[in-house]
């Protein structure tokens, strides 16, 4: 009988590339959003799969909302993408953050121990738990240190994960993801903000890019591969965290200059500063060392920052 | 040139920290503000004794009903006092309840945190207000290295845990991003008389107290052997108030720096109690303690005290406290149990007297089961 899987917040990037994914592994698969009814299936619907999977409407910061679902569909895997995925967006609603992100986590956990489901969850992490990285590579035993209130909730969740798993013999897991970028990236990600301007330029459209801090560096990744990790993390006999990323830093200005050259530009005469864009508190640099993840599951990030830049300036979905 | 009054706003002002705290800020001076959640029942037995009649006196000491769960109620509550220092110290702040009930203690202690946090940030008052958190070495848990301090990486064991993480990192956070005088305290276990009767100290003096006294036979235990570091809540709300006196936030580690188990409490208290100490028998959940004077067991196991998850040991290195705030505890862990046992023995005189006079006096649901009336063979049910 073909496995069956929930991804909670299957509309945003990862939950789309992730249904994919697990479709064409035969699985039966369900979708959630917080309303099914009138949420954006955009990225389904650009990767062709939007009939393909049953779509419920779930709200992770309702109990009886979690408690329904999983009791009704009884899934084998559960992906918990669902969230607010903006660590800009955080500051403006820091008690939004916490209820949709850790409170989510807790009902999924709580629900689970309650019907003593003996599903299988993965819970989507961040690397922005690292906070500056400022010696070595961050891995799976360094300590967080958490610069925005979404940080502080990814944080939040990771430890109710590993308590729950601890404390009750549940199998979860966090996937500490870093960042991972792709045509299906909402515009307010800086990484798609860029590049859709970039085309907007090339056009003639727009005369400037805008941004705020320029000298960040981040472990940027293709999505598409890092939902395949995801998906590892749930096939082992035992639980355990897993940070996925690339081990490659990059800085965003270098990010603009790849996307400006994926259209033939210059950035120089299109980039422009703007402090009102600068986060009240944000990470400078970022470096991660995902040697665990390829040693124990043979994964590892293979696409290029090339490669990626050039993908999302042609709308190239895998 | 005359100092104007500060004004201090305590959540939780009704518990053992609170108390203290309300006392030692009035001695101060200060105008003190309190927090508390509306009850049916009367809930301010620790702070009853500084009431202070309005009619009389123009009263230093003023109680708001409140909740940490209610962001519009501590903003109003904020906005009105316009507080020079703010002490959160309210939460749900049982280890073992936190298990069963993780969503309201990440509520009120997690989401309770960032509504003090963003209340100031809302009402404009960064500049004039500081904020002291509450923190805790259970964030430490699964200790990563020993003695713990300021830069060890936490590890929490248990929902409530969890929740003071979340505590922790947004008051650093809201301290980073937007200038705010907020710091932690991550303060070790802190006990005294006023301690809350489910805490394993005071279940302990209490429990041998009434033993004492004849209104109990029994006191059931879980895991005897966790190692904790035990200090004396007015020694540390000391250091509370001093963390916000300072030209800027820091966060500290509050602890005496000597680490004793539970079983070790126990004899202690025995001790106290004049009882000579406690001789142990058996092991795992047959284990016992009898009396070392009369032999009779007064220490049984129930595994429904065992933790779903436990925090084995906790060991607090409070050097950075000594050397930058020059704080050190003063009350050492024999002094803070006969305090707790003499109070503990005083109860249970009261009631042994009423009952004894044929007045019917009923106890606490919550008082865990000591067979009272029953021969015990074996654990009771």
């Amino acid at each position: 009988m073909a496995r069956k899987a929930l991804i909670a917040g299957v509309t945003g990037q990862d939950g789309a590339y992730l249904a994919k994914y697990l479709l064409e592994k035969g699985y039966t698969l369900i979708g959630s959003s917080r309303d099914a009814q009138t949420c954006d299936t955009s990225r389904l619907e650009r990767l062709g799969i939007q009939s393909d999977l049953e779509l419920v409407s779930i709200a992770p910061n309702d109990f009886r909302s979690v408690l329904k679902a999983l009791s009704t569909l009884e899934p084998d895997e559960i992906y918990n993408l669902a969230g607010q995925t903006s660590v800009g967006l955080s500051f403006e609603q820091p008690v939004e953050c916490m209820e949709s992100i850790a409170g989510g986590t807790l009902n999924f956990l709580e629900v689970m121990r309650y019907l003593g489901l003996p599903s299988k969850l993965f819970s989507a992490g961040s690397s922005e738990c690292f906070g500056d990285i400022d010696v070595e590579s961050a891995t799976e035993s360094t300590a967080f240190k958490p610069r925005s209130p979404y940080a502080v909730a990814k944080s939040t969740s990771f430890w109710q994960v590993a308590n729950y798993r601890q404390a009750y013999g549940m199998y979860c897991c966090t996937g500490i993801l870093a960042n991972h970028e792709s045509p299906l990236r909402p515009s307010r990600f800086v990484t798609q903000k860029i590049i859709q301007s970039v085309r907007l330029i090339k056009q003639g459209v727009l005369q400037e890019l805008r941004l705020g801090n320029l000298d960040v560096w981040r472990d940027w990744g293709w999505a598409p591969e890092y939902v395949i990790a995801a998906y590892q993390m749930l096939q082992q006999s035992e639980p355990k965290d897993y940070l996925i990323a690339s081990g490659r830093t990059t800085s965003l200005r270098e990010f603009v200059r790849l996307a400006f050259a994926a259209a033939n530009l210059e950035s120089e005469p299109y980039l422009k500063t703007d402090s009102d864009l600068v986060r009240p508190s944000d990470i400078r640099y970022s470096s991660m060392d995902p040697t665990l993840i390829r040693d124990e599951l043979g994964w590892s990030a293979e696409t290029s920052m090339e490669e990626i830049v050039q993908r999302m300036y042609e709308g190239k979905l895998i | 040139m005359e100092t104007s009054t500060k004004i201090a706003l305590i959540t939780g002002i009704t518990g053992q920290d609170g108390s203290y705290l309300a006392e030692l800020l009035l001695d101060k001076g200060y105008v003190v503000h309190g927090i508390k959640r509306r009850s049916s029942s009367f809930n301010t037995n620790r702070i009853d004794h500084l009431y202070q009649d309005p009619h009389v006196s123009e009263s230093r000491l003023i109680l708001h009903y409140g909740d940490l769960t209610d962001s519009t109620n501590l903003i109003r509550i904020i906005q009105q006092v316009r507080p020079d220092e703010i002490y959160n110290l309210g939460a749900q702040s049982h280890v073992a309840v936190s298990f069963e009930s993780p969503e309201y203690t990440a509520n009120s202690d997690a989401l309770g945190t960032l509504r003090i946090l963003e209340a100031v940030r809302i009402l404009g008052l960064i500049e004039t207000t500081r904020i002291y958190q509450a923190s805790t070495s259970e964030l430490y848990g699964l200790v990563q290295e020993t003695p713990q301090k300021e830069t060890t990486p936490f590890y929490p064991r248990s929902p409530y845990g969890v929740a003071k993480l979340y505590a922790y990192w947004i008051t650093v956070n809201y301290r980073e991003s937007y200038g705010m005088y907020a710091c932690n305290g991550i303060l070790f276990n802190h006990e005294s008389p006023r301690r809350g009767e489910t805490f394993v100290t005071r279940k302990i003096t209490r429990g041998l107290a009434r033993i004492a006294a004849g209104l109990d036979q029994c006191l059931f235990m879980g895991n005897l052997d966790s190692l904790r570091d035990w200090g004396h809540a007015r020694d540390y709300v000391e250091m509370q108030w001093m963390m916000l006196q300072q030209d800027k936030p820091e966060d500290f580690v509050i602890a005496t720096g000597r680490q004793e188990s539970v079983r070790r409490f126990i004899e202690l208290t025995a001790k106290a109690l004049g009882w000579g100490g406690i001789v142990w028998n058996g092991e795992g959940v047959e284990e016992t303690g009898t009396r070392a004077d009369t032999g009779s067991i007064v220490v049984r196991i129930d595994p429904r005290y065992f933790r779903p998850s436990e925090v084995e040991t906790l060991l607090g290195d409070p050097t950075q406290a000594r050397e930058k705030l020059g704080w050190t505890p003063t009350i050492t862990l024999e002094e803070l149990i006969t305090e707790m046992v003499n109070t503990d023995q005083e109860e249970a005189s009261k009631e042994a007297i009423l009952r004894r006079e044929g007045f019917i006096v009923v106890g606490s649901m919550e008082n865990p089961p000591s067979c009272i009336n029953a021969e015990i063979k074996g654990p009771c049910t």
